[in-house]
């Protein structure tokens, strides 16, 4: 089958089934294609080409044999290389790392090692998801197959990157402050951050507690929600896990937005922080979108973004330092200098200034949640500016910032992006929608009823 | 860091950085040092202001029986 790395998890499913494909000649396709790209685009920190192969082999036969266990049965998958994969290093892109293996699987790796997905390789990051582009690691960073000179968002930059070059169908990202949502904006795919609770962090290496979130990266809404089927589920060593009823999540992708209501927090990108006219216009035009598909869109108003970044970054750097104090004490060379910058600001905030973060984040919450009372979900900004070039430090240390993704770190809420539309210079622009909490299922309802309308998704970087 | 460089609020942050242990970094890398402390009062400064001191922080404590 020609082509058969851009399809979705979906279709190599089906192409499985219909005997079309097999999980040898995909891994294989894959495999070549990663050594045909990823020397340009640096998407992943190790291959694991024998262990994929192994475990393509297997699935062929257990699928031949009639033993098919699911939908992502002999489908490859990327993961984020500070999620543990057991016998592998988890080296969270950075020198204090390196030696570190992992002795077991995280939760969300061993659901799909149960669902008989095929682990293909650890991808890359930002160092320990926080750095940003960094040149002074021991791996080079991800870069935009849209155009290899410029970022691809993160911190799970090598999840959007493979996604978007087709070296993976599906991958794993983290997200503490929109480090899912960014790499899947910037590299037009989608990425979700599910509901916190949701799914495991269980061997997941912390950047900050509270905050940190682990979900699905896919090149369609379907596939985020048949990878979201296999992640989520209680774990009761994860003492953030929450038990919620089983369910499918994409049981209600084709029942379209006709009589929902969208709320359009328009301020967050119009007067909180002004977005470039190209992203401004992208959500005007989703907005549109949705509205021509039969959904009622409203304007809301939520607490100003300075408010949610605020406290958001309080409690993320006071939950890093004390993860991070005794390497910055003892090794503080062995960071990048961006990480180093970033993770010892922890140092400088006090008890009283993390409590005080806590007090308020309860007031935003419920903020969020009293929006949720008139509207079924919220379509707002990702990131205020197109993806700059990789190589512009004052670039990247200046638009990065410019994002209204970490208010639903800060709450939990569901968050996805997906592309909204493609920049004069021919870079993804990104959109985000916004679900109640553990209401992934209408969240997903949304984003389908906006792909299938556009269609951005069967765009393909030009690589 | 040139002696010119060395501003009051900088030398205050290496002084700090020095009381939180961080010896190392504020001789190796006063400049990363300075830009830590610098983002830590914009943090503390876009953080601070209207809050009610009684409010409940979250996550809330929660008490359980592991046998």
């Amino acid at each position: 089958m020609s082509d058969a790395h851009w399809l979705t998890a979906a279709e190599i499913s089906a192409a499985y089934a219909a005997r079309h494909l097999s999980p040898v000649e995909l891994v294989r396709a894959l495999l070549d294609r990663i050594a045909a790209l990823d020397p340009r685009l640096h998407a992943f920190i190790m291959v694991d080409a024998e262990a994929a192969l192994d475990a393509a082999r297997l699935a062929e036969g257990d699928i031949a044999a009639g033993r098919a266990r699911g939908p992502l049965h002999g489908v490859p998958v990327g993961i984020k290389d500070i999620i543990d994969v057991a016998g592998l290093a988890t080296t969270c892109h950075s020198k204090l790392r390196l030696d570190h293996v992992a002795t077991a699987d995280a939760e969300v790796t061993a659901r799909l090692r149960a669902a008989g997905a095929i682990i293909l390789g650890k991808l890359s990051l930002h160092e320990f998801a926080i750095g940003g582009p960094a040149f002074d690691l021991p791996f080079p960073p991800a870069r935009n197959p849209w155009n290899p000179s410029h970022h691809p968002g993160g911190s799970s930059s090598g999840s959007g990157a493979a996604l978007s070059a087709g070296l993976v169908p599906l991958a794993l990202g983290t997200d503490t402050g929109g480090s899912i949502r960014n790499p899947a904006g910037a590299c037009g795919v989608v990425g979700l951050k599910p509901t916190y609770g949701l799914v495991s962090r269980r061997g997941v290496f912390p950047l900050a507690f509270t905050l940190d979130h682990i979900g699905p990266m896919a090149r369609s809404v379907a596939d985020i929600a048949l990878l979201l089927d296999t992640l989520a589920g209680h774990d009761p060593a994860d003492p953030g896990s929450v038990a919620t009823a089983s369910r499918r999540f994409g049981a209600d992708l084709g029942r379209g937005v006709r009589g929902l209501r969208v709320g359009f927090v328009r301020h967050f990108h119009e007067t909180d922080m002004p977005a470039d006219p190209e992203i401004a216009a992208a959500l005007d035009e989703a907005a549109r979108v949705l509205e021509g598909e039969g959904a009622h869109v409203q304007t809301v108003t939520l607490p100003s973004l300075s408010d949610f970044s605020g406290v958001q970054r309080v409690i993320m750097l006071a939950e890093s330092w004390a993860i991070h104090a005794r390497w910055l004490r003892e090794r503080p060379r062995d960071y990048s200098a961006a990480s180093r910058r970033k993770l010892m600001s922890g140092a400088f905030l006090s008890a009283g200034d993390y409590v005080c973060a806590q007090q308020r984040r309860s007031t935003l919450m419920a903020a969020v949640d009293d929006a949720f009372r008139d509207v079924d979900a919220l379509l707002c900004a990702s990131a205020m500016d197109p993806v700059c070039r990789i190589d512009d430090a004052e670039a990247v240390a200046r638009t990065y910032p410019r994002q209204a993704r970490n208010p639903f770190n800060l709450t939990g809420h569901p968050a996805l992006a997906l592309m909204g539309g493609l920049s004069r210079t021919g870079l993804p622009l990104p959109v985000q929608l916004v679900g109640r909490a553990y209401d992934e299922a209408t969240l997903l309802r949304v984003a389908a009823a906006f792909e299938r309308a556009t269609a951005w998704h069967q765009r393909r970087a030009p690589i | 860091m040139t002696p010119a460089d060395t501003t009051p609020s900088t030398i205050d942050a290496l002084a700090r950085a020095r009381q939180a242990g961080l010896d190392t970094a504020a001789a190796e890398f006063p400049e990363d040092v300075a830009a830590a402390a610098q983002a830590a009062a914009q943090a503390q400064s876009a953080c601070a202001g209207v809050g009610t001191p009684t409010d409940e922080p979250w996550p809330p404590m929660r008490a359980r029986t592991s046998s």
